[in-house]
């Protein structure tokens, strides 16, 4: 009953909006904020946990981003690419053992507790640490945290650990969870993972399983005269078909994460008072990527790789799967992150006669079918353009006589059979590259890793030398040697190829016109939403 | 030649065999006209159909051709709706006439189990079998067959009861004949009618569960089918509508013509049956 009135009334609400817009010609005011309202997004999926501390994902942020904040956020052109949050200033000491972190003064959490360096404490050592998926990783070393006052936080770390990495993991690791409400029980089974109290613009007010998620201002938020909306409701759409006609019949003001299919934006870009924006994903660059198996005796052979390198037309994956939204790999750090990217690697252009010859060398003559050998490839259920791939891969390698048979699986199982059990030979994955190739991007290619960690080498390909550059810049404090140790790193992956970057994308956002300040900082759909406004 | 002539003299049965005809010529003409695998890009993504005469219905998302792909499509759902009707008419038939036949517990129990698997959805029956043991051409006929074999077991099963008290049954007793082959040699021959008269619709169902499945993801992602046609077609309905709306022509022509030709010669048997 509940969204039926809900539905009803913001259709009513939307089309009085739009009644009154075209009675009243002068919009003087256009650019000033307009107070109040309510903003409505598609969301495609209902994360179980939606906890921003333990589960650093997008899925997650995309709705409790507005609810729990970082120390810091992203920023097009703050120092260090960041503008405060819950902290203020950070330095790091010379020999890379501390981290101080002058907090916000004057913060409340959403239940009227004043928020203090204990919680980051607590946040830190209990959650980021042990629980969360990426900062078990990049808090591995941390061995405590000091607070000296009720605003600052001093990070204690067992060995040297660049202040640079900690930097770029404030924004996506280091969400703030109440102390006084996490500290009974366990942290896993606490009912704020699925209601979460923070300390941001918005207070989470309640979910309906497979409608609606609503958040509503915090008036007590401690930005000055924000947020500027009432509330922000998240209508679950599964159907990427159902976003787009939403968006046209003004159900819904904001599509994010690509919900609209990129083969209707050329369409919907036409329809007047709807946007079709790029930015705002700079920080979430995703990565289209062949996982191999070097197991498999054939693969194992750097010819053949490189033959298959050379068998991908990168210029084809990127107009034609991706319409052009997303550009061409050449390693594995992403052309738009401005702090690691070298172009000075080795490339591999289209040429299939190259990779015929390559595979010929190798040893591989085609038999009396045209086929050399036959391979196992597994695409990435996760996102059409994954799947796509597959099918263009396919044929790809056809074209050097590799037989390659597609196996289809659910996400649960595709997890399963790459991850776990190993069994494909080839497999195409999307992981993300998170602002430092330390957080989410070295562990692709790193040996030792333990069976089933997702996004993770679980190829068996085992380099001792690539092994310890990895190690070697984890602990490199000096941001200009280790941005150089890293250069190495992207030359050393394209040289043995132990994975195939083929092309990076960020993902679309589609917008009402009449949404304003959106797509203002690089991770802008994962951000607190604290400066949006609806203009009615 | 009755038969025949009655089955000629009714039009749906007419329209049923040539659609029918129609869409067995695809399919075998289907690697002579197009040699090529039907999944290769064979030119610019979404041409529209009728504007090159090398793609007739145009190409799909990835430049690949649709009339290839129809073609090619018509084999696989053909292939699979008559391997899953037959496996499911044999192993139908079999397990009714052994419970026919031998009655008793075995009876009982044989039944129990056929109301066991009619109380599933076929389709919800085949999406699990396909998502355990993986998607592939033989796993998908095995899924279709084991919702399907129920009808024609129950369908054997009630002729058999008939059957096995007729005097020539009783004959083959006496002579000594064993009961195994008295049940497929004597009986089973004569219960067979019926039951084959179940097959069009067995053929009918599994063509669009074939193709439910591929619309799912869970068809053979080697082959081309036009249950995965359409669905790949789905991502580009505003844009492209004819992606999904050729193949589901085509599938809508093949599951017509199986019900049409099936009626009539069940209708052209039972009037010859009449009138005897």
């Amino acid at each position: 009953m509940s969204i039926l009135t809900l539905s009803r009334r913001s259709v009513l609400s939307g089309s009085a909006a739009l009644m009154a817009s075209t009675a009243l010609p002068a919009r003087l005011w256009a650019q000033t904020p307009a107070k109040g309202g309510r903003l409505i997004v598609a969301a495609d999926s209902e994360p179980r946990n939606l906890n921003p501390a333990m589960v650093a994902s997008n899925g997650v942020f995309f709705v409790s981003s507005k609810v729990v904040e970082p120390l810091a956020e992203a920023f097009f052109d703050g120092k260090d690419g960041l503008e405060p949050r819950l902290a203020t200033s950070w330095e790091g000491s010379d020999d890379g053992l501390t981290i101080t972190f002058k907090l916000r003064e004057g913060v409340m959490w959403h239940d009227g507790k004043p928020f203090t360096s204990a919680d980051v404490a607590f946040s830190a050592l209990q959650v980021w640490k042990p629980l969360q998926n990426l900062g078990r990783v990049v808090f591995k070393d941390l061995e405590a945290v000091d607070t000296p006052d009720d605003h600052t936080a001093v990070f204690r770390f067992s060995k040297p650990t660049p202040f640079q990495l900690i930097r770029n993991a404030l924004p996506p690791l280091t969400s703030v969870l109440p102390k006084h409400i996490y500290e009974t029980g366990e942290i896993d089974k606490n009912p704020a993972n699925n209601a979460p109290v923070g300390t941001g613009p918005f207070k989470f007010a309640e979910h309906k399983a497979g409608e609606y998620y609503r958040l509503e201002k915090n008036s007590s938020y401690w930005g000055k005269d924000l947020p500027h909306l009432d509330e922000i409701v998240y209508r679950v759409l599964p159907d990427r078909a159902a976003a787009a006609g939403a968006l046209e019949a003004e159900e819904i003001h904001l599509a994010a994460f690509s919900a609209v299919p990129l083969t209707d934006l050329a369409r919907i870009a036409k329809v007047p008072g709807i946007e079709v924006v790029t930015r705002g994903y700079e920080a979430l660059t995703y990565q289209l990527v062949v996982e191999i198996n070097h197991r498999r005796k054939e693969l194992a052979d750097l010819k053949v790789r490189q033959a298959i390198a050379h068998a991908i037309d990168r210029k084809f994956v990127v107009d034609t799967i991706f319409l052009g939204y997303a550009a061409a790999s050449t390693g594995p750090v992403p052309v738009n992150d401005k702090q690691f990217y070298t172009a000075d690697v080795p490339q591999y252009a289209f040429d299939v006669a190259k990779a015929n010859a390559l595979l010929d060398e190798a040893g591989y003559k085609r038999g009396a079918d045209g086929n050399r050998f036959s391979l196992k490839l597994l695409p990435a259920p996760y996102f059409n353009e994954t799947r796509q791939f597959g099918d263009y891969l396919r044929q790809a390698l056809a074209a050097v006589g590799i037989d390659a048979q597609l196996v289809n699986n659910d996400a649960a199982a595709h997890q399963k059979a790459v991850y776990t059990d190993h069994d494909f030979d080839l497999a195409i994955a999307p992981p993300v590259f998170r602002g430092d190739p330390a957080i989410s991007t070295t562990i692709l290619v790193q040996s030792g890793i333990p069976d089933g960690v997702p996004f993770s080498n679980q190829g068996g390909y085992k380099n001792e030398a690539l092994d310890a550059l990895i190690a070697k810049a984890a602990e490199t404090l000096d941001p200009a040697a280790r941005t150089e140790l890293y250069w190495e790193f992207q030359k050393k992956v394209a040289e043995d190829l132990p994975l195939i970057n083929v092309a990076e994308w960020g993902f679309i956002s589609v917008a009402r016109s009449s949404v304003k300040n959106i797509a203002n900082n690089p991770r802008w759909v994962v951000s607190n939403w604290a400066d949006i406004w609806v203009d009615s | 030649m009755k038969t025949l002539s009655r089955l000629l003299r009714s039009p749906e049965a007419v329209a049923g065999f040539a659609l029918l005809a129609g869409m067995a010529a695809m399919a075998l003409l289907a690697p002579l006209l197009f040699p090529a695998d039907p999944l290769a890009i064979a030119g610019p993504p979404l041409t529209p159909p009728f504007e090159t005469w090398q793609h007739v219905f145009g190409t799909d998302r990835l430049g690949r051709d649709v009339l290839a792909g129809l073609f090619h499509g018509a084999r696989t759902s053909l292939a699979v709706g008559l391997a899953a009707a037959a496996a499911a008419i044999v192993a139908g038939s079999l397990i009714g006439t052994a419970a026919g036949f031998a009655g008793g517990l075995a009876d009982e129990a044989l039944m129990r189990v056929t109301d066991a698997f009619q109380t599933v959805p076929a389709f919800l029956l085949a999406l699990a079998f396909v998502s355990v043991a993986g998607p592939s051409l033989t796993t998908v006929v095995a899924a279709i067959a084991l919702g399907a074999w129920t009808g024609p077991a129950r369908i054997a099963r009630a002729e058999i009861l008939s059957l096995r008290e007729r005097d020539f049954v009783a004959g083959a007793r006496v002579v000594g004949m064993h009961p195994v082959e008295i049940a497929l040699r004597e009986v089973l021959p004569n219960a067979l009618p019926p039951v084959l008269a179940l097959s069009s619709v067995i053929v009918a169902g599994a063509v669009l569960i074939e193709a439910s499945l591929s619309f799912l993801g869970l068809g053979d992602p080697n082959r081309v089918t036009w249950g995965g046609m359409i669905a790949e077609g789905r991502t580009v309905l505003r844009s492209a509508p004819f992606l999904s709306i050729i193949p589901g022509i085509a599938l809508v022509l093949t599951v017509l013509g199986v019900y049409l030709a099936g009626e009539g010669v069940v209708e052209a048997s039972a009037a010859r049956r009449s009138f005897a």
